[in-house]
């Protein structure tokens, strides 16, 4: 069953994207906005982490305990992340209160009142959230990883760095927020059940007039080095590492998928028998395809106990490196038919779908569909992937380890 | 959405909620077995014999088992707990019968003698990860130091010493003693044909041997012990308290629920403006788990070492308030709306459907429609609350700290 698209675009350039699916009672949204971490100024790292904590202390009339209440009394499930592009800001929530949650976040957006004593808690809060990184090596692993592995400005830590934290001032931040509401490059993206007509209009009527010249993008330099061990006392080695492949623009796209499923789409993949069910080396180990709008790449990351860290390290390379030897047509066929659920399953979770189709328009211009996306799924043939992988075989590797010894690479 | 239901003679349970227009269908098998119904000398077998069941049957191998799970695209996987060991997989509806059969093939595995010794180092991975995940680690020692010599305080994974001495033998032994039809209950629901499981799982199951199974249910209020466990590595101080709960058996655990939004939801709590708001702590959040005849309220709190102690002021603060005025209309009315928005986007798939469905009937055998759920949070008074505050008294608990300050 394919869900409904709805597009329509402000005479500001602000685009809406809906998707309506039926017989659901949810509504979910997401407001991108054009202030992710590659478009902060130099030594404003971690900025968007304080920002998505400051903008609800207090906005239009409502103080922060106010504002608080209000998303409360509605239901409201709220979320804020910042990712190298953007700012999100995403709710779900029971469809009858879409219209008052819409009111709010409108406020959230265009008239935060960010105030002086409410940054300095914003702040301490980023700050501790970045320390607590330090007790959750493996996701310190991805992001030391992603660090190194993409063109500065788009590898900077959205979860930011002390030095830059710290610095960082109430004026200069405010400055930042007053301009990332550019609405020629906001996407407003809604799932679930609504009207799409009467979300234009208020949308319409609370953000049209408003305007911005935005953040401007820095050109991007050199990456980082190959290898980085950062020594720490704990109990497993946590191996980070990525590949370069195209983006989800190439026309490739599909045979990377098909590839990276291979690899490690679930439990029968090449990662997961190699590495766990025949070895027994790690519990955690697996592959994804990330990517952004000029860059992507396939990450990894295994933990295992120190003893085990080169054997799992070797293990894992050589599985990306042999792919491009050879792969069954069972193995793409089982490829092929989880793709093809993954995205059908996504169909009925507003949450989902509302980020999936966000993601795609600013990625891709466009929205692809359901049926487009089946029958490139379905052209896929084992001379197709492997093709793909004698042209991009996988060689170039960037690796991070945290943990009691490093590894060789 | 139909509610459905049929018993075999063994005594295995089959239930589902059937909704012809979902575009997915979810079926799993609920096992009425976990941690608590371990002895020291096997603590982990239940986590063990939940990996071990994807290790396959006479046959098919473990690669056999993996290669046909992905043949069918299901999103597959299994928990354990405390209290039960779930499998379940979601699938497009035209795959509901194949994986059902896989599902009902491997609870009769083949506990192969290799198979153990391999997996066995995967659990010992699986124990060294949370070792470095202090935020799991804290939680799994204040719920030890909660419970003392209460089975609910067992650990799910056990320790390196316990699965390194664990024999297959030990394993077998466990498993024909809590994988009995009158233990398990097979649950589905989204796009099911439900006649066509029950003919399956009577094809597959009804040679099972019924078991007389049992469990000790006894409430337990808790040691009520605080300990600290220094460890200089770590950056922040992580804290974990527990107090008395309700039980999923006790009707009123809807609003000892409510109550526990009411103080530690991660937006609008008293936790939220106590701690997280003035950035006291970056992380105060309160759950309540009711489980098999007991409860237990479980807050987390991960905040800067030198601010502990401030931290704990603020909390007895909070608990003090609360026993002392009841909370507001408008608190109460905060919290029902957030649990009802919840509970309607959790259910809009079927797998989020599925695990609801079978807790309510390995709890408390009885169907407990979405409906029936947002009904009683939203007939919970604020007397109620005020009841359960006073009957619980969350101010007295059990604290477990970890981090580099040494208390």
């Amino acid at each position: 069953m394919n869900n409904t698209l709805d597009i329509y675009q402000l005479k500001n350039g602000m685009v809406l994207l809906g998707e309506r699916i039926e017989n659901v009672h949810s509504a979910s949204f997401q407001f991108l906005l054009p202030a992710g971490a590659s478009l902060l100024p130099d030594r404003c790292c971690g900025a968007g982490s304080i920002i998505s904590d400051w903008v609800f202390r207090g906005a239009g009339d409502r103080s922060s305990r106010d504002l608080i209440e209000a998303f409360d009394r509605l239901g409201v499930h709220r979320h804020a992340s910042a990712s190298a592009h953007h700012l999100s800001l995403s709710a779900s929530l029971e469809a009858g209160n879409l219209s008052s949650a819409l009111e709010l976040y409108a406020d959230v957006i265009g008239k935060p009142q960010l105030a002086a004593e409410q940054f300095e808690l914003s702040r301490q809060l980023a700050v501790s959230e970045l320390q607590g990184l330090d007790d959750d090596p493996r996701h310190k692993t991805m992001v030391l990883l992603y660090e190194q592995f993409y063109p500065d400005p788009f590898g900077r830590p959205t979860i930011g760095k002390l030095d830059q934290l710290q610095a960082l001032g109430f004026e200069k931040t405010a400055g930042l927020v007053n301009k990332m509401f550019d609405p020629s490059k906001t996407l407003f993206s809604i799932c679930g059940n609504y009207d799409f007509d009467a979300v234009c209009k208020q949308i319409e009527t609370l953000f049209d007039s408003k305007s911005n010249q935005g953040l401007i993008e820095d050109q991007p330099v050199s990456k980082g080095k190959h290898y980085s061990h950062f020594p720490s006392e704990g109990a497993q080695v946590h191996i980070g590492l990525m590949t370069p492949a195209p983006t989800v623009a190439s026309e490739s796209y599909y045979e990377i998928a098909a590839a990276v499923s291979i690899l490690s789409g679930s439990m029968s993949s090449r990662l997961f028998t190699e590495v766990r069910e025949k070895r027994g080396l790690c519990y955690a180990v697996g592959a994804s395809y990330k990517t952004m709008r000029d860059y992507a790449g396939i990450s990894c990351y295994a933990g295992t106990t120190p003893d085990k860290a080169q054997q799992t390290l070797d293990v894992v390379l050589d599985q990306f490196r042999v792919l491009k030897d050879g792969i069954s047509a069972d193995e793409l066929q089982r490829a092929k038919v989880g793709l093809k659920t993954s995205r059908i399953m996504q169909g009925e979770s507003t949450i989902a779908r509302s980020s999936s189709i966000a993601a795609d328009h600013f990625l891709l211009g466009r929205v692809r569909e359901l049926a487009e996306i089946r029958e490139k799924i379905e052209a896929l043939t084992v001379d197709s992937v492997l093709d793909f992988l004698k042209k991009h075989p996988f060689e170039d590797f960037t690796v991070v380890t945290i943990g009691p010894n490093a590894v060789t690479v | 959405m139909n509610f459905e239901y049929q018993k075999l003679d063994n005594g295995l349970t089959i239930i589902g909620e059937v909704n012809p227009l979902a575009q997915s269908a979810a079926v799993g098998f609920f096992v009425r077995t976990g941690a608590r119904d371990e002895t020291p000398q096997i603590s982990g077998v239940s986590h063990y014999l939940e990996h071990m069941l994807f290790k396959g049957t006479d046959a098919l191998s473990a690669l056999e088992v993996n290669a046909a799970f992905d043949r069918l695209g299901a999103k597959f996987n299994a928990f354990t707990s405390e209290e039960n060991t779930v499998y379940y997989a979601a699938v497009l509806p035209e795959y509901l019968m194949d994986v059902a059969e896989l599902w009902m093939q491997l609870m009769r595995p083949s506990l192969r003698d290799d198979d153990f010794d391999i997996e066995k180092n995967v659990i010992l991975e699986e124990i060294a990860m949370y070792k470095d995940l202090p935020q799991f680690e804290v939680m799994d020692q204040a719920r030890a130091l909660h419970f003392g010599s209460h089975p609910c305080g067992n650990s799910v994974l056990g320790t390196n010493e316990s699965v390194s001495s664990l024999t297959a033998e030990q394993m077998r032994s466990y498993f024909s003693k809590r994988y009995a039809p009158n233990n398990m209950v097979l649950a589905c629901s989204g796009n099911v044909d439900f006649k066509a499981l029950c003919q399956l799982a009577q094809e597959q199951c009804a040679t099972w041997d019924t078991v007389d199974t049992t469990r000790e249910l006894k409430d337990f209020g808790g040691t009520f012990e605080a300990k600290h466990i220094p460890n200089p590595n770590l950056s922040r101080q992580h804290i974990c308290l527990l107090s008395p709960a309700l039980s999923m058996q006790d009707p009123r655990r809807f609003a000892a629920s409510l109550l526990g939004t009411v103080l530690g939801d991660d937006s609008g709590s008293r936790y939220y403006w106590g701690l997280t708001e003035p950035a006291l702590a970056e992380i105060a959040a309160m759950q309540c788990e009711s489980m098999d005849g007991t409860g237990a309220f479980f807050s987390y709190f991960c905040c800067d070492p030198d601010r502990a102690a401030a931290v704990l002021d603020a909390v007895q603060d909070i608990f003090t308030e609360i026993e002392k005025t009841p909370i507001s209309g408008a608190e109460l009315e905060a919290a029902k709306n957030k649990k009802l928005s919840g509970l309607t986007i959790g259910s809009e798939q079927p797998m989020g459907r599925l695990v609801t469905l079978g807790f309510n009937w390995i709890y408390n055998c009885r169907y407990q429609s979405v409906q029936q759920d947002m009904d009683a949070i939203k007939a919970v008074r604020v007397a109620d609350i005020s009841d359960l505050v006073q009957q619980l008294k969350p101010a007295k608990f059990t604290m477990l700290s970890l981090g580099p300050n040494s208390g």
